[in-house]
């Protein structure tokens, strides 16, 4: 067996264009799932109880089903929803963002429930208010206790874009296996979407490992 | 009965009365853990509350600043009913400063941090006079060179005088105490009490709950020893602790091997 690395090359602007949008899901995944996961976790710590039960029901669909499975849920349920046609990339960006944003929910929850109820009395006997309390003292404490486990998340998200290729959204994964398809050079491809998710993902995991040491609390 | 007497020995009862607490109750579930206390505070004043584990000194001091709410009798800090509306109970509390078993320092502030964020946050006060309130306040309980440092790196002893200067820069009318040295090594209790010492010579009116009957002797002008939720015996420490009227007293004493 002969191996051709030259479609590899061939292909590049392609597969680096596709690599754009990989990381481009990512980023915007994260940037919608973090601000909607505080808020989704407020609600169901602190909201009126039928808002709270409704955020409990999000969590626990959304973290409890396959991702790829609300990938083509997207697909196939949004447009008639909404009555938008909605692009793949926004298809998917969606799909993702319902995914990690039930996900980062509970992260945020547990990090909030995590600071002991004696910081709370803390400040409260300064004679702060509750929402004071929360800004000044539980929700600066809880994010440091959180970051490392938003990181890991990111890693995982950063592969799990690749789920969306499903539905044609042009990140790395869909379009290999797109130049797979038409030039028969099944291992090459498949060795170099490794090679450029390992390249870009190593570093991600390294620098987990990094903020877990840097912001580990101590007491 | 004892009205006449215990005025004759309450040295500093000629203050105004700063807390009242009147025939107070308080439950947790079916469990009552305060069942009718009566006790009165008075500027200047040092009182020790004492008594074994589980008699209700905690939770009466709880219930001083409303972190926990009575279930009957009253309390009035100052002339006022303890009041119900959050708002007004924030603005008592900032005149009340507490200080726990557990420190509870905000472990994500530095020293300085914790001393001034009171004052920059309930008194809205700008970070420069909020921080010079600090430093004074940790120099008051000789810390003034463990600002920069986080909780982390300080000693219990140390920790509990960085709380006590947090209550203090709220500069309240009222120190409440929870077992402040119940927490600590044997060697750092002594610094935690002479700290505590002090503010009583310079005049503070204290609730101090503890275990420490030789600082309930010495520094107590009053001392009200607890069971079952109720106050089974109150008086000067003379009385308390050389001699007790009530045979409770003298078995919780007895029991912690005091002997007068």
């Amino acid at each position: 067996m002969t191996f051709d690395w030259s479609v590899v090359w061939q292909h590049r602007a392609e597969l680096v264009s596709a690599t754009g949008t990989t990381i481009l899901l990512t980023v915007a995944t994260m940037l919608i799932a973090v601000p909607c996961g505080m808020v989704v976790a407020a609600l169901r710590l602190y909201a009126w109880a039928p808002v709270r039960a409704a955020a409990t029901v999000y969590v626990e669909l959304f973290r409890n089903v396959p991702l790829i499975l609300v990938v083509f849920w997207a697909f196939y349920v949004l447009p008639i929803w909404s009555g938008l046609g909605l692009s793949p990339l926004a298809t998917g960006l969606a799909a993702l963002a319902l995914n990690v944003t039930a996900y980062n929910a509970e992260t945020f929850r547990a990090g909030l429930n995590s600071i002991r109820r004696g910081q709370v009395e803390a400040a409260m006997a300064l004679g702060m208010s509750r929402t004071q309390a929360l800004r000044r003292v539980i929700i600066p404490q809880a994010l440091r206790r959180v970051l490392p486990v938003l990181a890991n998340t990111w890693v995982s998200l950063f592969k799990d874009t690749s789920l969306v290729s499903v539905i044609a959204v042009t990140e790395l994964a869909y379009v290999a296996m797109q130049i797979r398809a038409q030039s028969f050079r099944v291992l090459e491809m498949l060795t170099a979407m490794a090679a450029i998710y390992w390249l870009l993902g190593y570093p991600q995991a390294k620098l987990v490992d990094w903020i877990q040491r840097r912001y580990a609390v101590t007491e | 009965m004892t009205g006449a007497m215990e005025s004759a020995k309450r040295t500093k009862a000629d203050g105004a009365k700063i807390i009242r607490y009147r025939g107070v109750i308080k439950r947790f579930g079916t469990f009552t853990a305060l069942t009718g206390v009566d006790l009165d505070v008075h500027a200047g004043e040092v009182v020790c509350l004492i008594g074994p584990s589980g008699s209700g000194k905690s939770t009466l001091l709880r219930c001083t600043n409303g972190l926990e709410t009575i279930d009957g009798g009253d309390i009035e800090f100052e002339g006022a009913l303890l009041p119900k509306d959050e708002k007004t109970l924030r603005a008592m509390r900032a005149r009340m400063g507490m200080v726990f078993q557990s420190f509870e320092l905000f472990p994500h502030l530095t020293a300085q941090e914790n001393v001034a964020e009171g004052p920059l946050t309930v008194q809205r006060m700008s970070a420069a006079e909020a921080n010079r309130r600090a430093t004074a306040m940790l120099a008051k309980v000789g810390l003034a060179d463990k600002a920069p440092n986080y909780p982390s790196a300080l000693s219990g002893g140390q920790q509990q005088r960085v709380a006590i200067a947090r209550a203090l820069a709220m500069e309240p009318d009222v120190m409440l105490f929870d077992e402040p040295t119940s927490a600590l090594d044997p060697e750092t209790i002594g610094e935690v009490l002479n700290v505590m010492k002090t503010l009583a010579d310079e005049g503070m009116t204290m609730v101090v709950v503890t275990h420490e009957m030789t600082f309930a002797r010495r520094v107590g002008d009053w001392v009200a020893v607890f069971d079952t939720g109720k106050i089974v015996e109150q008086g000067p420490p003379t009385q308390i602790f050389d001699a007790p009227t009530t045979e409770r007293t003298r078995d919780f004493l007895s029991h912690l091997g005091w002997s007068g």
